[in-house]
């Protein structure tokens, strides 16, 4: 059963003669446990289909269904754009963006109180998770105090802290070396296995398309591959 | 979970930094406030603190504060027959500059009849009115004098038997009562010098006239200064009586201007305290606007520097009032911990009595300028709020 399904997704910015179409035809569908690898050059529109599948860009033409439910057809459906980001969609950066000011734990904490959890609560389950990504001894360390591979494991904690349907990862691998890569790599696939989350990934990493269940390449807005 | 407590407690240098700086400000802010408020209540002391109804003093004159005033000593007499008048007493103000305690310092002497009462000093916190005629004085804590201590004032010595506290004269300066007759000698007593340069010029003026000298010599002391004047008449009316008939009555056929409590009250705050509040008011005011433009930056900056993890937050799900709530926490707590280490700064500094200036803390005042820092605060914070809600979710993705 598809956790994501995109229809003859479309994205075109400008009007008239000034019209750059920044994606065309995009059909695909991700499955739950799957580990999707979005590939392509810069300015590809790796980052607009990302955008479009946060409910941050508008598409232009097309339906996007997320978890069942359908939330652009033509036009963004009723949907609070947030709180179903919030419930149903987790992000991993390239720069890893953990809150500065927040440990380890309460960044992790942070999401699921964002989602009514109540802190003690949270806190005792962004523990569990961070002992499964073994970094709970990294709990209460701010994020400059951890080094890059450690920034990403928290930053993956937060990202299935609230059991999303789906991960979005951004460049996860981008800044790190090749061993602490294949690490993330591999921990990314674990979730997607036991949390039954799906998970996309935009890389320009070629090391690492070989761990992914489904690999789709953008050229100019469209599938090539 | 309290992003603002986290944001804080992670840049608490930084914060307790900023708080010292603006509260500071603000300390300067209470100060001028505080002698603002002074500068009124010394300005009116002494006329709130001398029980009187009516002040007659020379023609024409705003005094015996505003400038100066002369009648002539007897005068009270005739003030003393005017229908309506219970009591008329004399009285004498003026600034000296002498060493008291050890060290020079300005004060102004209070002469008064001591048979009359009228101009006596009010609140006495330690020892006794002044009862002997000559050389006994009462003066205020501020000279650092004691009960039994000897003051040399001219050619005479003066007994404190009493001292009062915050006995000031319009300048904050403290005051020092005496008798009137020795009042009068202070002021009058000329040096030596003085004396024979008076006299030989008054001598000339006589040989000048076409006086012999013998004749010049012999009328000498008719012309010379008079010593017997004073600053005003103090005036306590029957009770029932109205005061503008008997000040009418004075002053048209006294010839001498005659003012109310609240006249010269009135005449002070318009007159010598006006300029000096519009420049402290402004400077006052200067002083908030800097202290909230400054607070508006700080949390602007702090706002700016946490754009990238706000755009996360967004990203993540957080609503626009978990983003609204984080600025408005560190506004608020910058703004409040400001004003209460400014309040102590400036309450700390009028206790420690080390400030030369009187300093009044009104609770008005003060809770004014929290009012003003906490909506200033709050309205200037509203550029952040806007930035912050206007930053792109999208601003979290890329490296």
């Amino acid at each position: 059963m598809p956790i994501l399904q995109v229809e003859g997704l479309r994205k075109v910015f400008g009007e008239g003669a000034l019209a750059v179409t920044a994606l065309e035809a995009i059909d695909f569908t991700v499955k739950k446990g799957e580990l999707m690898a979005l590939l392509g050059p810069s300015g590809s529109g790796k980052s607009t289909l990302l955008l479009c599948l946060s409910l941050i860009l508008e598409p232009t033409a097309g339906r996007i269904i997320i978890n069942n439910k359908e939330i652009y057809n033509n036009g963004w459906t009723n949907v609070d754009a947030r709180r179903f980001r919030r419930e149903n969609i987790g992000f991993i950066f390239q720069g890893h963006n953990l809150i500065p000011f927040l440990t380890t734990l309460d960044n992790v904490a942070l999401v699921m109180t964002l989602n009514g959890v109540r802190e003690g609560d949270a806190r005792k389950k962004g523990m569990e998770i961070l002992e499964y990504l073994e970094i709970a001894h990294r709990a209460d360390f701010y994020p400059s105090f951890l080094s890059g591979g450690e920034q990403q494991r928290v930053a993956i904690a937060r990202a299935i802290a609230n059991e999303p349907a789906l991960i979005f990862a951004d460049e996860p691998t981008a800044s790190l070396d090749t061993e602490r890569g294949f690490k993330v790599m591999g921990l990314l696939k674990r979730i997607a296995k036991e949390k039954g989350s799906g998970v996309i990934t935009v890389t320009h990493d070629h090391r690492m398309i070989d761990g992914f269940d489904t690999v789709y390449e953008l050229m100019d807005g469209r599938f090539v591959k | 979970m309290d992003l603002a407590i986290k944001d804080i407690s992670r840049h608490l240098g930084k914060f307790i930094a900023t708080i010292l700086g603006v509260g500071l400000l603000l300390t300067i802010v209470f100060i001028m406030n505080g002698i603002y408020r002074g500068i009124i209540a010394d300005g009116i002391w002494l006329i709130e603190n001398t029980d009187t109804d009516l002040w007659v003093v020379e023609r024409g004159r705003g005094g015996p504060f505003n400038e100066q005033s002369r009648v002539r000593m007897d005068m009270y007499k005739s003030v003393q027959a005017t229908p309506g008048v219970m009591q008329a007493g004399p009285f004498i103000v003026y600034a000296v500059q002498r060493e008291i305690a050890g060290r020079s310092q300005q004060f102004s002497i209070v002469g008064y009849d001591i048979a009359i009462g009228l101009g006596k000093p009010g609140r006495i916190i330690e020892g006794r009115q002044i009862t002997a005629f000559h050389y006994e004085m009462v003066a205020d804590k501020k000279l650092g004098l004691q009960l039994g201590d000897t003051v040399r004032l001219g050619v005479h010595d003066y007994r404190v038997v009493g001292i009062t506290k915050g006995a000031v004269d319009s300048g904050g300066n403290p005051l020092i009562y005496l008798a009137l007759p020795d009042a009068q000698e202070v002021l009058y007593q000329m040096d030596n010098q003085a004396i024979y340069a008076s006299r030989a010029a008054s001598l000339q003026r006589l040989l000048n006239a076409g006086l012999s000298q013998a004749d010049a010599e012999r009328m000498l002391p008719l012309v010379s200064a008079p010593v017997d004047t004073i600053s005003a008449v103090l005036v306590r009316l029957r009770p029932g009586e109205d005061a503008q008939l008997v000040k009418d009555h004075i002053a048209k056929w006294l010839y001498l201007s005659v003012f109310s409590s609240d006249d010269e009250k009135n005449l002070m705050l318009e007159g010598r305290v006006k300029r000096i509040s519009i420049v402290l008011g402004t400077f006052r005011v200067l002083l908030l606007v800097v202290s909230i433009v400054i607070v508006a930056l700080i949390v602007y900056v702090l706002t700016i520097e946490k754009i990238k993890s706000i755009a996360t937050l967004k990203l993540i799900g957080a609503s626009n009032w978990v983003i609204v709530r984080l600025i408005l926490e560190q506004t608020l707590m910058l703004t409040i911990s400001s004003f209460l280490f400014g309040y102590t700064m400036a309450a700390l500094l009028k206790a420690s009595e080390r400030f030369p200036r009187t300093l009044y803390f009104l609770t008005f005042d003060t809770i004014t300028i929290f009012l003003i820092m906490l909506v200033g605060g709050i309205l200037a914070s509203g550029l952040a709020v806007w930035h912050a809600l206007k930053a792109p979710p999208a601003l979290a993705l890329g490296g």
